[in-house]
């Protein structure tokens, strides 16, 4: 364990949103760790809350949210063997240091990448903005050079010409290529993908992922990868965790989660999916019954309501996680007996 | 990009001579004998009238009356008041400068103010910046500008005594300023209050855009985000809302001259419209119809420049 490189470490985290003088939890006790060199997926049904799990490690928070937790930690192995440790747990949302943590660091590929360039700069510009911010020695020609590069290697044919163009001359699958530029441009240590193919089409979707992929094991990078294709996962993630309901109910690595599931939802959640994906367009809606309405606070289990198992104990208290075996967590009392670890 | 400008300017024209159209047959059904003002009550008689009518070419069909209104126009003779003998041109186009002079200025301070304000209650938002602005913005939307001209005389001219209440300095006659300050107040504030509020509304919506969240993910500090993406998303809208509002402006004028005895524009339409003087009237509205028109080409344009999806001609 000593040796391991742990470079996110998340513990207790909780995020909240006002709204209407409502208080809203949405993300609750969420725990992990995310190894060096590693990629996480983290799957759920949509509005489970994964984008706001990453969004409030981040900071890029809409104003009306709180955030709680007992630390975020990120460690930058970067320099040497010792790392440089970062509590982002205390950093102010668009203060200095979170500043500085974000492009060099820690870099994001939303969920839309037709929403994610603004339409009124040419995409050259778009990528050299945070090489710039972070290097300010450097000349707009050296960044622009740096930028044809990087699109050279994404893959993008003439790249000189593509970095003179407004996002609106692109397709949507250039857009997505130009977006994760902009996300590496400052070679990140750890790049959060939130769905970032669920708008393009399948055979784009696989080039950019594979793209992704060799990245990840050629430099040793780490990456957090938000997806409802769980055939995605299989092919790029090396550690699995479920979400539902704001809460992770299952955790370990891919091999743990696909061949012996054990929550009920994950069971759910893999039975209804083909694993070779999903036809675009094609919904989550194949697990019986609906997620309920986060505003309704509830004791015990979340997922008691679906759940063919359900016991009355299910429905008190706070559910304990189980390790059933190394790594692998599972939030549900059929695993009881096992050694209590969240 | 260079055929849309042309295909624009002519449907202008086009527009133009139709709304004039429109107008002049309005006023010419409104009844209103302009022969009976000029003859005055003492010498109307029916042949005066008569002799008169045909004289002035008013028993000609409409449509060639409006033409030849045309050709007039286009021969520079605009026209005169019917009621009180000045031409157009004296009457009316050399009081331009006066109405210009107070309107542009309340343009100007309005935007400079409004657009600082705007931006910097949508930075804070819920500041106390950004309560003000909003006091500054019911203020003005719920009040006319006359309103706030007969306010600031109360306070500034006869609470206070510190500016005059009215007139206006002609060139050479010494400092022009103190006469100035209240009409273009009156003026300024509620389109000032307008603006602040529309840039801070337009700013939170797009502050709200992916493309803005991708900006701080790069880590570029707040004032950059604000400034090269949310406001910079924010000026077509807000550009067009400011040049609909000239219009809207020299519309105020027309009350805040009264109030003030500015000697603009306004202040002979008043007058022109009690005395049913149509051709000034006339005029006026042409003028007031293609100023509309241009401003509105202007956004187009404008909004044009700002977008590269038009601005490189798709
Ligand atoms: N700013 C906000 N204010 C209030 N509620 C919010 C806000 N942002 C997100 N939520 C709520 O948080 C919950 C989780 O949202 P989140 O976007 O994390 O879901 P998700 O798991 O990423 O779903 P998807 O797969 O559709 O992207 C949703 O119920 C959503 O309505
Ligand atoms: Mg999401």
């Amino acid at each position: 364990m000593e040796d391991k490189k742990i470079i996110l470490d998340v513990k207790n985290l909780n995020t909240s949103f006002k709204s209407d003088g409502q208080v809203i939890k949405i993300i609750k006790d969420v725990s992990f760790q995310l190894e060096k060199g590693r990629s996480l997926a983290i799957v759920g049904e949509s509005g489970c809350g994964k984008s706001v799990t990453v969004h409030s490690v981040t900071r890029l928070m809409a104003k009306n949210a709180i955030i709680n937790s007992d630390h975020v930690i990120y460690r930058s192995y970067r320099n040497s063997e010792e790392p440089k440790e970062y509590r982002i747990d205390k950093m102010s949302n668009y203060g200095k240091e979170m500043r500085s943590l974000r492009g060099p660091e820690i870099s994001m590929v939303f969920q839309d990448p037709m929403a994610s360039l603004n339409p009124v700069y040419r995409v050259g510009d778009q990528i050299i903005e945070g090489l710039l911010e972070h290097n300010k020695s450097m000349s707009k020609k050296e960044a622009m050079e740096k930028a044809i590069d990087m699109l050279k290697k994404l893959g993008i044919p003439a790249p000189e010409q593509r970095v003179k163009d407004y996002p609106y001359q692109l397709s949507g699958g250039m857009k997505q290529r130009i977006v994760i530029a902009i996300a590496m441009i400052n070679d990140p240590e750890l790049i959060i993908a939130d769905e970032p193919t669920t708008a393009l089409d399948v055979t784009i979707q696989a080039q950019i992922m594979e793209l992704m992929k060799k990245l990840q094991t050629d430099y040793n990078k780490s990456i957090i990868l938000i997806t409802h294709n769980m055939g995605l996962v299989t092919e790029m993630a090396d550690d699995v965790i479920v979400m539902y309901m704001g809460r992770i109910v299952e955790k370990g690595s891919l091999r743990q989660i696909f061949s012996n599931p054990s929550h009920p939802y994950t069971k759910m959640l893999l039975s209804s999916v083909p694993v070779l994906g999903l036809e675009q367009g094609q919904k989550l809606t194949t697990i019986p019954g609906s997620t309920p309405n986060p505003a309704d606070l509830k004791e015990g289990c979340e997922f008691a309501g679906r759940c063919p198992f359900c016991t009355d104990a299910c429905l008190k208290g706070k559910i304990p996680g189980f390790e059933i075996e190394e790594g692998h967590m599972v939030r549900c009392l059929r695993c009881a007996g096992h050694k209590e670890v969240d | 990009m260079a055929k849309y400008i042309v295909r624009r300017l002519i449907t202008m024209v086009i527009m133009v001579f139709v709304i004039s159209l429109v107008i002049f047959i309005a006023l010419q059904s409104t009844g209103v004998d302009p022969v009976g003002q000029m003859l005055g009550v003492d010498n109307y008689t029916k042949e005066a009238a008569e002799e008169m009518r045909e004289k002035l070419g008013l028993n000609d069909p409409i449509i060639v009356q409006f033409f030849r209104w045309w050709g007039n126009i286009f021969k520079g003779e605009y026209g005169k008041s019917i009621a009180l003998g000045y031409t157009v041109k004296d009457g009316l186009i050399a009081k331009w400068p006066a109405t210009l002079e107070i309107t542009l200025y309340a343009l100007l301070i309005s935007t400079v103010i409004g657009l600082l304000i705007g931006m910097l209650s949508a930075f804070w938002q819920n500041s106390i910046i950004d309560y003000l602005g909003r006091g500054i913005a019911v203020l003005g939307n719920s009040m006319p500008e006359y309103f706030f001209a007969l306010i600031l005389i109360q306070i500034f001219s006869i609470k206070l005594g510190l500016l005059p209440s009215a007139g206006r300095i002609p060139a050479g006659g010494g400092s022009r300023l103190p006469n100035l300050i209240l009409p273009v107040c009156a003026l300024a504030i509620p389109l000032c209050g307008n603006l602040m509020r529309y840039t801070r509304n337009t700013m939170l919506d797009v502050a709200n855009q992916e493309y803005v969240k991708l900006a701080r993910s790069k880590g570029i500090p707040e004032w950059k985000v604000y400034i090269k993406h949310i406001f910079r998303n924010s000026m077509r809208p807000v550009i067009t809302i400011l040049l609909f509002r000239l219009t809207i402006l020299i519309g105020g004028s027309v009350a805040v001259e009264t109030v003030f005895a500015w000697p603009g524009v306004g202040q002979v339409l008043t007058k022109a419209i009690t005395a049913s003087d149509y051709w000034v009237v006339m005029f006026y509205t042409l003028f007031m119809a293609i100023m509309m028109l241009s401003i509105s080409f202007l956004i187009d344009l404008i909004g044009a420049l700002l977008d590269p999806r038009v601005r490189l001609g798709k």
